[in-house]
């Protein structure tokens, strides 16, 4: 497998608890990980360290690159914001798109802040939106949209700028079971077509059982991981 | 009636906040004060040429007319502003009331109630502004004699003036609920963006147009405290007309900006105006109210300096030197409220979006960027909606001064200042309000969870 992401001991605490305790954490390349666990858990301070949101109190992350490896912990937030920017992408539970913004607009933001011009950014995005399912939709503001197809707007803005990696918490909270299907059938048919790696947090065990890997996290703690227990069975009782 | 009553009982519970709803609900209490405070110093200050009987006590009574409706309206459009947002500021809650099954005349009753008691809150502490402003407003000196007690309104007048509030307040409050949705999942503005129909401009232009030919016939009116009348209330629909139009022009330019833009500070910006001209124009619509203010400024200053060139007889020369110390309150006034409006508008609309804020910072939108579009989107409108203000002025006054008179170098020189001066005001609160961005964005967890 080629490693990603790998963090190293990881460990974050707020005021009265410890969220990440030394956790060690590895994502590989076009892998698509569920990141499960009960409130409280831990699930989106690892996400948000692993993706250069929070800081970790101790530990590190490394992102291998197209340019080489880098550590985030060494980066000051402006080039944190880049990274974030050029090399992944996000959905949120609630889309997070600007209400002000249409569709495309919203799409072709993500490019037009890595420098395309305007006319190529909204190209590109409306060719992401019609791969999505949402072709005549373009120039709708999400007010004009449904909950499934403003989440398939906040994929299309994740992945139009080639993000190696893809960080979702709870991509499908705020939906009904059928357009939730829908849209983690969007969200991972098109990562998986574009080779990219996703990290999903969730409750939902629906979601998580469309994920190659779980990885269960409690007390800010994994306590279970499903890549190191397919392998422990491949390597036999004496592995 | 059942609504009100249940209203009345919930209002209580619901008044409880904790340290983020007090600091919230700080904004509009500090506009309603301010608010407040303006109007007492405006009333008491000016009562001191109603309590004068002689001839000349006409004029100074019509000067003082035409400077409280210069500063009345923007003052009753800062309370409207100040209103929507005590109403915004308790969407969840309404929203969890809604859940619970309260009708919809509960939650507009209950907003009301709250939006009228921070406009209560405010105005109690405008009218301690006001006592603790009254014995320096007594030194202002008119005639060559301190306004003094004059200057202390009396306690009817006071509770008049705070009941003025208070009833601005929820009528604001009832009106601004038509805008958004509440529903047991949240509150929200309605769909469609806000329009501003080109019919304003249309009505608008009309409105200046008959102001402008009935200040070319002044002379037909016949006494003077008709003529007065007259002019005060040309002066005063012109503000209106300045007000309904405003949105409209605002929204005509972002459109066009829109189309032009190029870099992504530039398409926020747009879309920003877009989404609520009306919103842009509260922020910009005090420098134009103050550039209308600036026309009267430079006019008065330049009467005076011809009255004063002519070397009239003493009564004269002190009308003259009064002038000049109105012009100057009124300016003040005018500078005051525009700073308090921006100000509250900034920091409301910042507290706003924060949640959209933290968004775009992890999505890594440069702060930087964030900071451009919001100054870009109220600093882009402000030169021309100044430049229309101030033509409007400029046209109304032309029938009675001429355009010698609007041309000296000194009314250019004051109207240069004016502008100046509101659009370093404005600067500044746009500074103010982008500062808080990173004040947000260092406390993200406020708007945001990220400890699951």
């Amino acid at each position: 497998m080629n490693a990603i992401l790998h963090a190293q001991q990881l460990s974050k605490h707020y005021p009265g608890s410890t969220a990440l305790d030394a956790v060690d954490f590895t994502a590989g390349a076009g892998e698509a990980i569920a990141i499960v666990g009960p409130s409280g858990s831990g699930k989106s301070t690892l996400l948000h360290c692993l993706a250069g949101i929070l800081r970790p109190d101790a530990g590190s992350v490394t992102f291998a690159g197209s340019a080489g490896s880098v550590r985030l912990e060494k980066l000051g937030d402006g080039e944190l914001s880049k990274l974030r920017r050029e090399h992944f992408g996000f959905v949120f539970q609630q889309g997070m798109l600007l209400p002000e913004l249409t569709a495309v607009e919203n799409v072709a933001l993500a490019l037009m802040l890595n420098g395309t011009a305007r006319r190529a950014a909204e190209t590109g995005a409306a060719e992401w939106l019609q791969a999505l399912g949402l072709g005549g939709m373009e120039q709708r503001r999400l007010g004009e949209l449904s909950g499934g197809q403003v989440q398939r707007v906040a994929i299309a803005r994740a992945q139009v700028t080639g993000a190696r990696v893809l960080f979702a918490d709870e991509p499908t909270g705020a939906l009904d079971s059928t357009t939730s299907a829908e849209v983690l059938d969007v969200l991972l048919g098109s990562a998986a077509a574009n080779g990219r790696t996703v990290l999903i947090v969730t409750h939902d065990p629906q979601v998580a059982a469309r994920c190659g890997r779980v990885v269960e996290l409690r007390d800010g703690r994994i306590i279970a991981d499903s890549a190191l227990e397919s392998a422990a069975k491949a390597g036999g009782p004496n592995a | 009636m059942r609504s009100l009553a249940l209203a009345l009982r919930l209002a209580p519970f619901l008044g409880r906040g904790n340290a983020a709803d007090l600091r919230t609900a700080g904004l509009p209490v500090l506009a309603f004060g301010m608010v407040t405070a303006l109007l007492l110093t405006v009333a008491g200050g000016s009562q001191v040429f109603w309590s004068w009987t002689d001839d000349i006590a006409v004029t100074y009574q019509a000067l003082a007319v035409i400077a409280m409706v210069l500063l009345v309206i923007p003052l009753l459009t800062l309370g409207a502003s100040a209103a929507r947002l005590a109403a915004r500021r308790r969407d969840d809650r309404l929203a969890s009331l809604c859940l619970l099954g309260a009708s919809g005349s509960t939650v507009v009753w209950l907003t009301v109630l709250e939006s009228t008691a921070l406009a209560a809150a405010g105005a109690v502490a405008g009218s301690l502004l006001y006592a603790a402003a009254a014995p320096f407003l007594g030194l202002i000196e008119f005639r060559g004699q301190a306004i003094g007690s004059h200057a202390w309104l009396s306690l009817p007048m006071v509770v008049a003036c705070l009941a003025a509030v208070c009833i601005l307040a929820a009528v604001s409050a009832a009106l601004g609920l038509r805008k958004v949705v509440v529903s047991p999942l949240g509150v929200r503005t309605r769909q469609k963006a806000e329009g501003a129909h080109w019919m304003r401009g249309l009505v608008a232009a009309a409105v200046v147009g008959v102001g402008v030919a009935l200040m070319g016939m002044l002379s037909a009116f016949g006494t003077f405290v008709v003529i007065i009348a007259v002019m005060a209330g040309c002066f005063g629909l012109a503000l209106l007309a300045l007000n309904l139009m405003g949105p409209w022009i605002v929204r005509l330019r972002a459109r066009g900006q829109l189309k032009r833009a190029t870099r992504p500070e530039q398409l926020l910006a747009a879309r920003t105006v877009l989404e609520s001209p009306k919103e842009t124009w509260r922020q910009v619509g005090g420098v134009a109210m103050t550039s209308f203010v600036g026309v009267f400024v430079g006019m008065g200053l330049a009467i005076a300096e011809v009255m004063d060139a002519s070397a009239a007889d003493a009564e004269t020369l002190l009308l003259v030197r009064d002038i000049n110390t109105g012009v100057t309150i009124t300016l003040l006034g005018s500078f005051l409220m525009v700073a308090c409006s921006v100000g509250v508008n900034q920091a409301s609309s910042v507290l706003d979006r924060a949640p959209m804020l933290v968004a775009l910072d992890r999505l890594g939108v440069p702060r930087k960027l964030m900071a451009a579009a919001r100054v870009k989107a109220v600093m882009s409108p402000l030169f021309l909606v100044a430049g229309i203000s101030t033509a409007s002025a400029a046209l109304l006054v032309l029938p009675l001064t001429g355009m010698a008179l609007l041309m000296r170098p000194l009314v250019l020189l004051a109207l240069a200042g004016v502008f100046a001066a509101g659009f370093l005001l404005v600067r500044l609160a746009v500074a103010a309000g982008t500062s808080q961005i990173g004040q947000v964005l260092a406390r993200p967890e406020r708007y945001a969870s990220v400890d699951s």
